[in-house]
């Protein structure tokens, strides 16, 4: 149960993460968790849509069509105030998750 | 650029989104496609390749689409396909059930103080449903007893009938309750209007009324049972099945038929081993010969009252046979007697009000004949239809239903009582579930960090608090079982709080009401601590550790305060009761009860009566004055102290009937000689009776002192002579003695008249005897029905007991009252204490490195201990006052119109003796036991906070 909670938690948190300081469009969003995580973390489209639309729903974060002249429109991703708060806490408690698991197993990195 | 769209689109095909909305997701996901595509083309790949590669992206297209149907909600619903839906739920279930046991196995404590808490509440409500479902609820053991009617009647104006105690009234206006009592003409007229109609809507119409005691001989020996008349429709028209040989039909219900009786499961079982042998015997009852043909089936106890459960059934034409003179059909001289219950059965599809309209007409046409017209002064002699007495008809389901309703007063008052021990238990557990949901909150905030949602939380602590509530119910069945039998101890015939003989049965209705009201508690204590635990800020309750979560939350302390107030009402009532018990007890009855042997004999069953009657007793007295370990025996009509009386009105000195005033009522009591000596009553004034006082001398009386002060105040009443009305005998006083209660230990003083056994011949048929023993008084019970037997071997000795025995008897309600108030109310102390003491404990835990430094600051063990009693006590004194004004609230409004002008008060107050309900001796008694106990329960959890070592306490920080 722990389990399956914590897969969507921290997902959830990486795409706030990614739209944190501007808005991005989905495929940004995917190639961006893949590059800066060196491609151990993929997303696929199956699942990365249907999380942003959840996102979306709980007022998280907020997309929008742009449209550029010479450009297809696009639908880019914000983080809502709501959803800054969520991320800021979501932080702070899985800080405190690895704090622990490191002190119990020892697994920082550094 | 290949046409991702369609592609997409067909992926989404069964998702049915709205037009628009599935227009902007397959717009983006094409982008998304469009992209990578570009991207592998400028890496390098060629077209198809690039093709290949990119549609791969959309090989999960089944996740995706389960995703999102989650998060899109379809233009129209899918069809519900239950088993599809239902798995899910089921398995979340299933998981929640498993996590709930695992958590609740993890705590045992936790667990085993709430399931014990729950199991008492719960077992209580289950047993005194069991109680209501047996008066009240339930219907005859017969086939489709909803088609079963039972007529009334009702007339706009009072007639006059006569009934099995003197007249009754044919009751008035709309309101007031019918009387379901008919006459056999009456009856006979109107069913033969239901034979002779073949579209009555009735298929059978019969009647069944219970008769006078019986005596029957079983072995030689004599007993007194309950019997009941039917008429020959009566076991055709229930479907009642005999277990064994036949039931009465109408041949037998014929005058000059042979008289045969019907036994009940439960005689035959009793009385005759279950011998099937007994078919074609021959029961004796009042001396004649009965030949029993049948046994009626197990739980098949009649139609009459709850609580009147013949033993034997005759037919109805039979009875003048059993009764001579007495018959209740009547005499060629005499008319016969109201006392017959009518009952059918409706065809199908006929209703209540057909099979009223189809013999309406007949029974008033018959009942306007019988019946004298209402005759008073005030009244015109004229008649007008509306006044008409009219037939009503009403569900004879349950049989007869009158002292069922009796009893509903007594029962729906302990259920307020075992319903307020529920919310009791209740409220602890809640505050268990508070404390613990506080202890779990950083496992809580990790779950709602990590993504639960909050109603998948809520959701998890409800079926913990559902799954305690259900072992709960479970534990409570067990406990049920024991409340049973306690309940069943009620049931004796004088205390009558509940029916006698009723059978109190775990049936699927009661299981179904524990079922409820587990689930339903589960939901209400266990929903408030699941909302609030699930509300915990994300980040902050992570942070803390366990040792310094905040303190006690306001609910918590509510809930103590609730329950302390509720305990105190509880035991208040038990107190009151109990004072009330002991006064009672300590009452002065005016003579010496111990030692005295009582017993009861009927010797006018027998055919004993006027002289032979008189001699019987003669000889009777000359072998008991001569019982060894007997130094006195004597007699009277009523025993006293039993709740039972015989009381008439009298004409003082100068009245007759036509002047006077207002009623004199005096009780009575017949006597032999020795009645005052073999009672150690004291004779003040005048002489006592003598056996020259018989049949040849003018007739005497003596009074109380009550009888003189009320009708002679200022006069001697020696030599007075007074009338009583009935019979117009004229007795003349002779003589005063000492007051005595007579019905009961509650009762005020009234006046009494003795008068002496030989002047009242007419009135000596049934005799409650007295017997003066030297030791134990009981070891003589068997001498007594040795002698008795000699004399004659057909009379049973009835009701044989002691004085005190019979005078506890009459307390025994009082002392129920006052055992179930004090075991509730306990059991409400001993949940607030464990609640309050539990509450404290958490709160300490909270508290250790406050008290930690306190300590190192230079508080003593002392303060600290102080310190956390006070949290606690400061609690129960709101508690107390609040109970305090609650029970305030309730005396004003029971004094209020609200309750029909204070009845209840007066009910209270009759319930209780020599004792107001603000006593303030008992609530000074029970608010030091509250606090006394409230105290204890502080303590533990105190001196585990005095306890802790500074040191320590700190280090953890």
């Amino acid at each position: 149960m722990i389990d399956r909670d914590l897969k969507r938690g921290s997902t959830e948190m990486l795409i706030m993460a990614m739209v944190e300081d501007r808005p991005r469009h989905g495929y940004e969003i995917g190639k961006l968790i893949d590059q800066r995580s060196d491609g151990v973390l993929q997303f696929h489209v199956a699942s990365l849509y249907p999380l942003l639309y959840r996102l979306e729903k709980r007022g998280l974060i907020k997309g929008r069509w742009v449209e550029k002249p010479g450009e297809r429109r696009r639908r880019f991703y914000t983080l809502t105030s709501t959803g800054r708060k969520i991320l800021a806490e979501q932080r702070r408690t899985w800080k405190d998750f690895f704090a622990a698991l490191d002190r119990v197993a020892g697994i920082n990195p550094a | 650029m290949p046409n991702f769209k369609k592609e997409i689109r067909n992926r989404l095909a069964g998702l049915r989104l709205a037009p628009t909305r599935e227009a902007e997701i397959v717009e983006e996901l094409a982008q998304y496609l469009e992209d990578c595509y570009e991207e592998l083309l400028a890496g390098g790949s060629t077209k198809a390749d690039a093709l290949r590669r990119t549609l791969e992206k959309l090989n999960y297209s089944d996740l995706l689409r389960k995703e999102l149907n989650e998060i899109e909600r379809p233009v129209t619903r899918e069809p519900v396909v239950l088993g599809a839906t239902s798995t899910h739920l089921l398995s979340d279930l299933l998981r929640d059930l498993r996590f709930g046991i695992r958590m609740l196995a993890k705590s045992k404590g936790f667990t085993l103080v709430a399931v014990l808490s729950l199991a008492l509440g719960i077992g209580a409500n289950t047993a005194l449903f069991s109680l209501v479902d047996a008066v009240l609820i339930k219907t005859l053991p017969v086939p489709e007893p909803e088609r079963l009617v039972l007529f009334e009647c009702r007339a706009g104006r009072l007639f006059r009938t006569s009934g099995m105690s003197g007249s009754q009234f044919v009751p008035g206006p709309p309101g007031t309750k019918g009387l379901s009592l008919f006459r056999d003409d009456v009856f006979e007229r109107m069913r033969q209007v239901q034979i002779a109609s073949p579209d009555s809507p009735l298929s059978d119409f019969f009647v069944f009324a219970p008769t006078r005691e019986l005596t029957a001989v079983v072995d030689e020996q004599a007993e007194i049972i309950k019997g009941q008349v039917v008429s020959g429709g009566y076991y055709a028209g229930l479907r009642v099945q005999p277990r064994l040989g036949r039931v009465i039909n109408d041949a037998d219900d014929q005058s000059g038929a042979a008289p045969v009786v019907v036994l009940s499961h439960q005689y035959w079982q009793e009385r005759f081993g279950e011998n099937p042998a007994v078919i074609g015997q021959t029961l004796r009852l009042n001396k004649l010969p009965f030949t029993i043909i049948g046994v009626t089936p197990p739980g098949f106890n009649g139609t009459l009252q709850v609580d009147y459960r013949p033993e034997v059934t005759i037919p109805l034409h039979q009875e003048p046979m059993l009764e001579g003179e007495r018959s209740r059909l009547g005499t060629p001289k005499r008319p016969g007697v109201w006392w017959l219950n009518l009952m059918g059965r409706l065809k199908p599809g006929a209703t209540y009000e057909q099979a009223r309209e189809s013999l309406n007409v007949t029974f008033q046409a018959a009942a306007l004949e019988v019946m004298p017209p209402p005759r008073r002064a005030d009244q015109p002699a004229q008649l007008e239809p509306k006044d008409y007495p009219r037939l009503i008809a009403e569900s004879g389901s349950r049989g007869m239903l009158d002292h069922r309703r009796s009893y509903s007063g007594a029962i729906y008052g302990l259920f307020i009582v075992v319903g307020l021990v529920l919310l009791i238990a209740c409220g602890n557990v809640a505050n268990l579930l508070l404390a613990r949901a506080a202890m779990r909150g950083p496992e809580i905030s990790v779950r709602l960090a990590v993504g639960a949602g909050r109603w998948r939380l809520v959701r998890q602590l409800l079926t913990e608090s559902v799954l305690l509530a259900a072992l709960g119910g479970a534990v409570g069945i067990l406990f049920a079982f024991w409340c049973k039998s306690a309940l069943l101890t009620m049931t004796d015939q004088d205390t009558g709080i509940l029916p006698n003989g009723v059978e109190l049965s775990l049936n699927w209705r009661v299981l179904v009401f524990t079922l409820a009201v587990s689930l339903l508690t589960g939901v209400l204590f266990g929903l408030v601590p699941a909302w609030r635990a699930t509300r915990v800020g994300l980040a902050t309750s992570l942070k803390q550790s366990r040792r310094t979560t905040g303190p006690v939350s306001r609910l918590s302390k509510v809930l103590i305060v609730a329950q302390v107030a509720l305990s105190l009402l509880l035991l208040l009532g038990a107190g009151l009761f109990l004072r009330t018990l002991s006064n009672l007890q300590q009452v002065n009855l005016g003579f010496n009860q111990e030692n005295l042997l009582l017993f009861k004999l009927q010797p006018q069953v027998g055919g004993y009566k006027d002289e032979s009657l008189r001699q019987f007793y003669q000889q009777l007295f000359q072998r008991l004055d001569n019982l060894p370990g007997a130094s006195m025996a004597t007699f009277g009509k009523v025993t006293l102290i039993a709740n039972d009386n015989w009381f008439f009105d009298i004409l003082l000195p100068g009245e007759t009937e036509m002047t006077v005033g207002e009623r004199h009522m005096t009780n009575r009591q017949v006597i032999r000689e020795n009645y005052f000596a073999t009672l150690e009553i004291p004779l003040l004034r005048g002489r006592g009776f003598t056996a020259k006082d018989d049949q040849h001398t003018p007739k005497v009386g003596i009074v109380n002192q009550t009888f003189t002060r009320q009708f002679f105040p200022n006069e001697d009443p020696l030599g007075k002579r007074i009338t009583i009305i009935e019979g117009k005998s004229e007795i003349e006083i002779i003589g005063v003695v000492a007051d005595t209660k007579y019905m009961s230990q509650r009762e005020e003083l009234k006046p009494l008249l003795y008068t002496p056994w030989q002047q009242e011949v007419a009135n000596i048929g049934e005799m409650s005897f007295m017997l003066r023993t030297m030791s134990e008084p009981t070891a003589l019970a068997g001498a007594v029905r040795q002698v008795v037997h000699e004399l004659d071997s057909n009379l049973p000795v009835m009701d044989v007991s002691t004085q005190t025995k019979r005078a506890q008897a009459t307390l025994e309600q009082e002392r129920i009252s006052a055992r179930l108030l004090s075991f509730f109310g306990g059991l409400a102390l001993l949940l607030a204490a464990i609640g309050l003491s539990g509450v404290l404990a958490y709160s300490v835990a909270q508290r250790t490195n406050e008290m930690g430094i306190r300590m190192a600051l230079g508080a003593k063990a002392s303060n600290v201990l102080r310190l956390v009693i006070w949290q606690g006590i400061k609690l129960v004194l709101v508690g107390l006052a609040f109970g305090a004004l609650i029970g305030y609230g309730l005396k004003r409004l029971m004094a209020s119109q609200y309750f029909g002008e204070g009845a209840w008060q007066r009910q209270l107050a009759k319930q209780l003796f020599e004792v107001s309900a603000t006593d303030p001796l008992t609530l000074a008694a029970i608010v030091s036991l509250l606090l006394l106990v409230a105290l204890i329960a502080c303590w533990l959890p105190a001196r585990r906070a005095a306890k802790v070592d500074p040191l320590k306490a700190l280090r953890y920080e």
